[in-house]
């Protein structure tokens, strides 16, 4: 039995052959197929695809004829679609000649609008459609200020329990208002327990996001009013870690050791900052102080409602609360809550680098279409007497310039099938980058409907952007002067070299733009990189104990703190231990200070410090260095002295010029009943707000002599080695002193930090690629130019040559003419790239955007690379046999 | 003199094929013909679209086969050359003969080639 033609061949074939001889076609190669299957199968199917292939341009010609006989003797002229495809007939043709230059332009146009489908992938499945919420617009999270504290709005462990309540209790615009705290859990399985980032809420957050589990169901009024131990999990955690088991629901699920009922299975992209599982809170509100903010809000907007008027409800009901707390809790005065939507929220930590780059990628689609136009432009000149002898057979102008277009766009389009397959691709690795980011949302990059409509739309656009310049200059060609002569110096060559050097400086411009975006980038990042943080981030790790109040309470505190660390101290591996209410660079806790003897003035703003409670051995665990006085001693205990110590930062701010030591100061402002504190040491400042941020002022007093009330802190490990493979020993001393103690938000130092740099890292990075590909873009654009330009003028070097100039002297004429245009691109480009640099400000670290290394280094490079692509074809140039340069015509 | 009365060089060759099969032609045995006198290959293709050409211009006819198996069940259709397309090929021939007339470039170059 003879096996079929191949499949994709014959059904080429039947498409192509025109209808009428559609039947014998496909019998002949049919008919002779078989019979060579029987001599030889592989050998027949190769026949057959070159004959299929070999056919389809005498179909597609026996087709042209066939349109162009129906419509003779209907118009005078060409129909629309007659000549449609005539011009997409010639322009496949033209492309086919120049094989070299239309894959140049096919692959840099590729590149050019992958990297644009890629980066609105991304913007479409991270900014626009983060989250599957049905109504995304009425999804809010309300944020919180507090100006006296030196906190502008954030959304993330920043308002308090009582704060919550008041909007839940009196918003007459917002329903379902929720809120949660967020930790580490274990789930214990019958394999390796499983650490998931786990949700603590009161209420039921599906409810306001307005939808359904996607098994089971959400958490009753009941349950949470009691505080039942129910749980949900997100359904990755459930179908990664546990095989998408449908039986799951409704049993028991071991979390930190305790049993809790799982009912539910979240829907699919409900994930709130990475949460894999959700629990009830069982404590309650009150059990917090109304200035502990570390929860999170997210509401629902009534029917009907604006989110304007919630924000004034929101805002009315901050000035209330102002005038009823600001007596006891400062920060209150001019502190604000807004609403903003959820997606809104949880895009705006990479929407800037988004943006950023698809401005980037923007530019570099420009610079593609330039060059592409550069290029057109030289091959036009090859092909202007075709174009002339069009025009003495009576095209019109209009059907000239409708042809050139139709050939770019041809060119865009097959770039825009190139750049939808780098999408494909890019899109891939957009996502392997975002898995190990655990960015806040859960919309999926990937190459969807609008995606690809977009990708058309801008391949269509480009084609015609960069056809549209060449097409009009070559359609303008005189046609008496080229059809004479080879049309040397007429005006229309000397308008068209304008035109080329017009856009190779262009080229330079965008180039240089993205160059010195790109350099701004690597120049902030080398620096920050070089930052001193004050301290030693490697073989840190941190974790945080929350003490339950019910369990601990006055001394007991820092008494399991001060056990804990002497504890952990002991074990083999940690070289010391120490326990804070904060570490660089978590910073949530700002009070005021008053000093001793400071005049009273009643609109002065009183000077704000991080204030952060210490175990003695917190300078020396964290590598702390010492300045003046001392640090923290065991001595230094309830009943003795209050001492406190301030960092370089706060002592140089608030007491310039003098020795703080022995100074007192209130922490909180000046209140009569406040104990005093008198400061026993300076320590050095540590970037304590974050690597890019200046050192804030910070103040630190002793746990001992604080109390109970700070009964959440966070402990503070240096170790030998890994600091990771420390974690069993130190659960187990936890263990030891309090079996139902959990530890959570486990991480290392290093870590923290290269989560907290990723944007910035992965902005460079990809700004870095794209100046690199402008530069090359920009080189060839030059190349071609110069090249072109020195096979006009051949006749005019070789006249140089034979009158006796040096090879030198050639190369140097023909480099010094290129760099012309050059040099103008740079200084439009080195202009333009100050203002378009505001828009990285966010990103950049210790320079400006008018920072002049930065534009030299850049202007450099590209003067460099200019001089080599013009290098090339000067040194041919120079090498000319002057006789045969003059025998040319 | 229309356009309708020259051959081109292909049209010649196709044509010619269809005149030595006298009327038992059809594309696959006219390709195959053309393939084995010229020793070039020849797409099927081509040889329609040249063949259409040619009935256009009434220098050749055709009629549908019968459908055979072989073919999955499809029709051959057949070429006849018609009156005006031997006055044609004629044409061309006398054409290119007195063109050809005391012409003489002695052996051809490739054999001249090989044997240097």
């Amino acid at each position: 039995m003879t096996p079929p033609p191949p499949r994709f061949f014959q059904l080429l074939a039947h498409l192509s052959a025109a209808p009428v001889d559609r039947e014998p076609i496909l019998g002949d190669l049919q008919e002779e197929f078989e019979e060579r299957c029987d001599r030889d199968p592989a050998d027949a199917r190769r026949w057959y695809r070159r004959q299929v292939l070999g056919s389809l341009g005498p179909n597609l010609r026996r087709r042209a004829r066939l349109v162009r006989n129906r419509h003779r003797g209907h118009t005078q002229g060409d129909g629309m679609m007659g000549s449609f495809w005539q011009n997409v007939r010639y322009a496949a043709r033209a492309a086919r000649h120049d094989i070299a230059f239309t894959s140049v332009v096919i692959l840099t146009l590729g590149l050019g609008i992958g990297a644009n489908s890629t980066i609105f992938s991304a913007v479409y499945g991270l900014v626009l459609h983060p989250f599957p919420f049905p109504e995304p617009d009425r999804i809010v999270g309300v944020g919180t200020a507090f100006p006296q504290l030196g906190q502008s709005l954030r959304f993330i462990e920043h308002m308090s329990p009582a704060e919550w309540e008041d909007i839940r209790d009196q918003s007459r615009t917002l329903e379902d208002v929720v809120a949660w705290d967020m930790g580490n859990r274990q789930i214990d399985t019958e394999g390796p327990p499983q650490n998931v980032f786990t949700g603590f809420w009161w209420g039921d957050a599906l409810r306001t996001l307005g939808m359904d589990a996607h098994l089971g169901r959400g958490f009753t009024d009941e349950e949470v009013e009691r505080g039942d131990a129910v749980a949900l999990l997100s359904y990755r955690a459930w179908r990664d870690r546990f095989g998408a088991d449908s039986t799951m629901v409704g049993s028991s699920l071991l979390i930190n050791g305790n049993p809790h009922t799982l009912v539910g299975i979240l829907p699919e992209g409900v994930l709130l900052y990475g949460m894999d599982l959700w629990t009830v809170l069982p404590a309650r509100p009150s059990m917090w102080p109304r200035n502990r903010r570390q929860f999170q809000v997210l509401a629902r907007i009534r029917d009907g409602v604006t989110q304007e008027e919630v924000n004034a409800e929101l805002e009315g009901m901050a000035r209330q609360t102002e005038i009823a707390h600001g007596g006891e809790f400062e920060e209150y005065r001019g502190w604000s809550q807004v609403a903003m939507t959820w997606n809104a929220v949880n895009s705006q930590l990479f929407r800037t680098g988004l943006f950023i780059v698809m401005g980037a990628v923007g530019f570099v689609l420009l610079l593609v279409c330039a060059n592409t136009a550069n290029l057109l432009l030289a091959r036009a000149q090859k092909r202007r007497r075709e174009m002339a002898v069009r025009t003495a057979m009576g095209a019109g102008r209009g059907r000239l310039v409708s042809q050139l277009l139709t050939e770019s766009v041809l060119l865009s389009t097959l770039g825009g099938v190139l750049g939808v397959g780098l999408a494909i691709l890019g899109a891939r690795g957009v996502r392997d980058l975002l898995a190990r980011l655990s960015l806040p949302v859960a919309g999926t990059v990937e190459v969807n409907t609008p995606v690809l409509v977009v990708t058309a739309a801008v391949a269509v656009a480009a084609g015609i952007v960069f056809g549209l310049v060449p097409a009009f200059q070559a359609s303008a060609t005189e046609l008496g002067s080229t059809l004479q002569s080879e049309g040397r110096a007429s005006t229309a060559t000397a308008s068209r070299q304008r035109l080329q050097r017009s856009l190779v400086a262009l080229e330079v411009a965008l180039a240089f733009v993205l160059l010195a975006g790109g350099a701004y980038l690597v120049n902030s990042f080398v620096r920050m990189s070089r930052v001193d943080p004050g301290f030693e981030v490697d073989n840190l790790l941190t974790m945080r104990l929350t003490l339950p109040r019910e369990k601990y309470a006055g001394e007991a505190v820092p008494a399991f703190f001060q056990e804990l660390t002497d504890r952990l101290r002991a074990v083999p591996g940690i070289r010391s231990a120490a326990a804070g209410t904060q570490f660089p660079t978590v910073a949530f806790s700002f009070r005021e200070l008053w000093f001793d003897g400071r005049e009273a003035s009643a609109d002065e703003t009183l000077p704000v410090a991080l204030a952060t409670v210490v175990t003695p051995g917190y300078f020396e665990t964290l590598g702390m260095r010492l300045l003046s006085g001392r640090t923290f001693e065991t001595s230094d205990q309830a009943g003795t002295p209050r001492v406190a110590v301030l960092n370089e930062a706060a002592a140089r701010r608030y007491l310039p010029g003098e020795d703080p030591v022995g100074r007192r100061l209130k922490i909180g402002g000046p209140d009569a009943d406040a104990p005093w504190w008198e400061i026993v040491g300076v320590v050095a400042s540590t970037r304590n707000r974050g690597l890019d941020e200046n050192p804030f002022p910070e103040v630190y007093a002793v746990h001992d002599q604080v109390g109970g009330t700070q009964n959440q802190l966070f402990l503070l490990l240096r170790t030998d080695a890994d600091p990771r493979s420390l974690l069993p020993a130190v659960r187990s001393v936890v263990t030891e002193m309090d079996a139902d103690q959990p530890v959570y938000a486990i991480r290392t130092v290093n870590e923290a930090f290269a989560g907290a740099a990723s944007t910035r890292r992965a902005t460079t990075l990809l700004l870095t690629i794209f100046g690199v590909f402008a530069l090359i873009l920009a080189a060839v654009g030059i190349y071609s130019v110069v090249s072109f330009t020195v096979n006009e003028r051949t006749q005019e070097i070789g006249v140089r040559i034979a009158l006796g100039a040096e090879g030198t002297q050639v190369r140097r004429l023909v480099v010094r003419q290129a760099l012309v245009p050059v040099l103008v691109g740079a200084v439009v480009g080195a202009g333009l790239a100050v203002p378009l640099g505001m828009g990285l400000r966010g990103l950049l670290f210790g320079i400006g955007v008018a920072d002049p290394v930065t534009l030299a280094s850049a202007a450099a490079v590209l003067v460099g690379a200019a001089v080599m692509a013009s290098w090339i074809p000067a040194r041919r140039a120079s090498r000319m046999d002057p006789v045969e340069a003059l025998r040319m015509e | 003199m229309g356009k309708g009365e020259f051959l081109g060089e292909f049209e010649q060759v196709v044509l010619l094929a269809v005149a030595s099969l006298d009327g038992n032609g059809y594309g696959l045995g006219i390709r195959r013909e053309i393939e084995r006198r010229t020793g070039r290959s020849v797409t099927v293709g081509s040889v329609y679209a040249t063949l259409a050409r040619l009935e256009e211009k009434g220098l050749a006819s055709s009629r549908e086969g019968e459908p055979s198996p072989r073919r999955g069940g499809r029709a051959r259709r057949h070429f006849r050359i018609r009156p005006a397309g031997i006055r044609a090929l004629r044409a061309s021939r006398g054409m290119l003969d007195s063109m050809w007339e005391g012409i003489d470039f002695g052996p051809s170059p490739e054999s001249a080639e090989g044997h240097s």
